[in-house]
């Protein structure tokens, strides 16, 4: 029974010894299972948020980049914007002090879930098992090995910090803990929109621990602010009404649930990287959820609620992520698990206590749940350990090959699969200010694709384009598949090309200005500003039916005196009249191809606008930014 | 207040000065460093080769596509096409040169699929196939005219008459084995 509950407050009597183990064992623990994740470098979605301001060009921008929604309509200011944004200005792409953040975090997170376990079952050390538990649950791989899963470790940080706070003001009565309180869940919805869930966990606690109308009534002014943050957040942010993020709201949710319990209890995925019989996981799964169902019950028929409570914290900071039925991620029980782990270590603990034969299963059931998840999380760290150093030997490989060159573009040959998502497709060389850094022309035929993720065409350069950027020794080719890059230049230069004028042209890169009319403005960098008419020349489609695509970005003073009409010709033809209207700064038009350009070698597109404008800034008309062209 | 929160409070004002004078002064450092370090980079610029020995990662430019990763340091599996960029030997493009592939049809090829043949086109240039029936090493050896071999490079493209499709077991299309392919002067 809790000392909430009438029961005897946890031993806070202790040598420095005991204290020294009971507060570093779990830390230690975690900095030594989760080491190949403290020395990780960066990969994928990192580079996206180590970039968040880098064109910020006046307050305004800064605040889009710090509150604006972005990928999925996540709005995270302070795990995943302030957090990178500051770590990148002062640390650039030095991954250390990022984790150390990370881990200082976690640290404390331990501290809160020992803490706090101890005071909810009067057992200090199940809140210490609780704790190691957590450790040894292999969903903290990517919280703490991938740095922009930092937004779990820090919104657990908050929400056991309120939690730990409420405790301290239903154990004191001191006014001052519930402000406290307020200002954990208020700051954690700047880690993460999971933060909703905690008036739902304060409810239970005040209710099935602290029993009192007054605790509970305190409660009610939290939902409040989280309805409006969820009211809030669903009107900026885009709703899916398909894909990976659609919220399915029907007996999916139980399977769903099914699943992540087994990921809570067991390997992440059912992953392991040994073989066992196949009975062997889903029996051990069932064995260690039967012990802590099984204890669960018995505590709460002796009138032990706390159980209760770990339960609901469970369901509830699980709750926000059932719906998604089509996006389980192995992480989304991180948090969750910590409910299970202060069951855990209470049952551990009670069971040591009751003599031979509990004190056996207190023993058994600990070791089969560590037998399930540490290998997989040894396992999948070392996996992404190992897949951030060769992120790194090609992100610093190409800083090194630019200071070399720093006049040429760069062509990557031998990029795989795992090096395209995890290193390239976030476009990390642009955080040092490298825009022109390529693939080799049938790298796409090495890498799986994942057209949710991203189009790897638009990372390929095409044969033609380098064959005569190698022919004017505007280019230099790295191979990246050994332990450093290689230059094969000279190599690359003498082996067979394919010919033909290419059917996907970035007009921005200044590779392609062979295909440019005269009309085109100089290349920007990662753009190309055209004036009123410009034209170029590309592959025509193979065969008939194919589209032409144009993909660029119309600023804001273009549109200012309502759509913008684009007329587009191909080989003199005149393609169906066009607009860009005012929405969205990015624009993709579609056109239909003419007949009698299919099969031809080559064809020339002109592309003329409705009018142009002059900034104050810039002598020159504008009319539009590209972007690329391409047929498919 | 008493003195004990009152030492409490002061404490807290302490840390946090303390705290914002290191961020201050780390700041500054940490802007001026650069924003990543720069890598060291191979730039002993490897010379095409006329013979590609497919334990050797060296030669990974030259095989442009349809190879599966090194095994045992020594071989590839192959797809049902397969393609290398050779360079012709001196004096090739008086003489011609012979290509030459050292290959290993494996017994689980045979059980598969009977048998299977190997056909090449050198420079646009048909070769005649060759049908392997039983297991074991085998050399494919043809005759490649000089008028081929006046360039930087020979692109051979190969291909097989069928292969074995992905599976469970393994999730590559697998074609033979190839030890090494190239080009040996006359």
């Amino acid at each position: 029974m809790s000392p909430l509950e009438g029961g005897s407050r946890p031993a806070v009597r202790s040598g420095k010894w005991e204290r020294a183990v009971y507060w570093l064992v779990p830390p230690l623990l975690c900095l030594a299972l989760h080491w190949r994740g403290f020395t990780s470098w960066f990969r994928a979605d990192d580079f996206a948020w180590l970039g968040t301001g880098l064109y910020d060009r006046n307050f305004h921008d800064f605040l889009v980049s710090i509150f604006a929604p972005q990928a999925q309509g996540t709005i995270r200011p302070l795990s995943e914007r302030a957090f990178f944004m500051l770590g990148f200005s002062l640390f650039g792409l030095e991954a250390l002090p990022f984790k150390m953040v990370v881990f200082a975090t976690e640290f404390a997170n331990l501290a809160l879930v020992a803490s706090l376990g101890a005071r909810l079952t009067g057992l200090r050390w199940a809140g210490f098992l609780a704790a190691v538990f957590w450790v040894l649950n292999s969903s903290g791989i990517e919280p703490l090995g991938w740095t922009c899963v930092y937004n779990q470790v820090l919104c657990g940080f908050f929400l056991l910090g309120a939690l730990h706070f409420l405790l301290r003001y239903v154990e004191t009565g001191e006014r001052r803990y519930y402000w406290w309180q307020w200002a954990a869940f208020l700051a954690g919805f700047g880690a993460l929109e999971l933060n909703v869930v905690y008036p739902a966990i304060a409810a239970a606690y005040t209710l099935l621990c602290a029993r009192r109308a007054r605790y509970f009534r305190g409660t009610l002014p939290l939902f409040a602010v989280s309805l409006a943050y969820a009211a809030l957040h669903s009107a900026v942010a885009p709703v899916w009404k398909s894909g990976g993020y659609a919220m399915h709201f029907t007996g999916s949710l139980f399977g769903t649930l099914g699943t992540y319990w087994t990921w809570t209890v067991g390997p992440t995925f059912l992953f392991t990287p040994y073989v066992p019989p196949k009975w062997a996981l889903p029996a051990g799964i069932a064995v260690v959820s039967a012990g802590l169902l099984g204890f669960a019950a018995w505590k709460v028929h002796a009138g032990g609620r706390a159980a209760l409570f770990c339960l609901a914290w469970y369901l509830a900071v699980l709750a926000p992520v059932l719906p998604l039925r089509d996006h389980q991620t192995e992480y989304y029980v991180f948090l969750p698990a910590i409910g299970l782990c202060w069951l855990g270590g209470w049952a551990a603990v009670a069971g040591w206590r009751a003599g031979a034969g509990r004190r056996m299963a207190a023993v058994a059931l600990p070791a089969l749940y560590a037998l399930m998840g540490v290998p997989t999380l040894l396992e999948t760290a070392q996996w992404n350990h190992a897949i951030t150093m060769r992120v790194r030997t090609l992100v610093e490989g190409v800083a090194g090959i630019h200071e070399r060159h720093p006049e040429k573009s760069i062509l990557l040959e031998g990029v795989d699969t795992d090096l395209f998502w995890n290193g390239v497709l976030d476009r990390p060389f642009r955080l040092f200010g490298l825009e022109h850094i390529y693939l080799a022309p049938g790298s796409e035929r090495r890498i799986a694709a994942h057209p949710d993720l991203g189009n790897i065409a638009d990372y390929v350069l095409p044969a033609d384009v380098t064959a005569q950027a190698l022919q004017h020794e505007d280019l230099v080719v790295y191979d990246v598949r050994g332990e450093r890059l290689r230059n094969i230049t000279a190599t690359y230069a003498a082996l067979p090309h394919e010919g033909g004028l290419p059917r996907r042209v970035d007009v921005a890169s200044p590779l392609t200005g062979y295909l440019l009319g005269p009309e085109w403005y100089a290349s920007d960098g990662d753009h190309r500003w055209m004036p009123r008419r410009a034209s170029l020349r590309m592959g025509a489609p193979e065969t008939p039916g194919q589209k032409l695509y144009l993909r660029g970005v119309c600023p804001e003073e273009q549109l200012g005196a309502g759509p913008l009409p684009v007329a587009v010709t191909v080989d003199g033809v005149a393609l169906p009249a066009a607009a860009i209207r005012p929405g969205a700064p990015t624009f993709e038009l579609e056109f239909a191809l003419p007949g009698q350009v299919a099969g031809k070698a080559e064809m020339r597109v002109t592309v003329e606008v409705g009018r142009t404008f002059r900034p104050a800034s810039d002598p020159r008309d504008l009319g539009l930014v590209f972007g690329s062209f391409e047929v498919r | 207040m008493t003195n004990t929160k009152w030492r409490e409070r002061r404490a807290v004002v302490r840390l946090c000065c303390s705290l914002m004078t290191i961020a201050l002064v780390v700041a500054p450092v940490g802007c001026k460093r650069k924003k990543v370090r720069v890598g060291a980079t191979d730039e002993e610029t490897p010379k095409m080769m006329s013979v590609l020995n497919m334990g050797d990662p060296k030669v990974e430019p030259q095989l442009i596509k349809g190879f599966h990763g090194i095994e045992a340091a020594a071989w590839r599996w192959t797809e049902k096409q397969f393609t290398v960029a050779l360079r012709p030997p001196f004096g090739a493009g008086t003489k011609g040169a012979r290509l030459t592939v050292k290959l290993t049809v494996p017994p689980v090829v045979i059980e598969k699929l009977k048998n299977v043949s190997l056909a090449a086109n050198a420079g646009g240039t048909a070769l005649p196939p060759e049908t392997y029936t039983t297991a074991g090493d085998y050399v494919y050896v043809r005759e490649i005219p000089a008028s081929l071999l006046t360039g930087d490079s020979l692109r051979v493209d190969f291909e097989l008459d069928k292969a074995m499709a992905p599976s469970g077991a393994d999730i590559r299309e697998l074609g033979i084995i190839v030890l090494n392919a190239g080009l040996e002067s006359k």
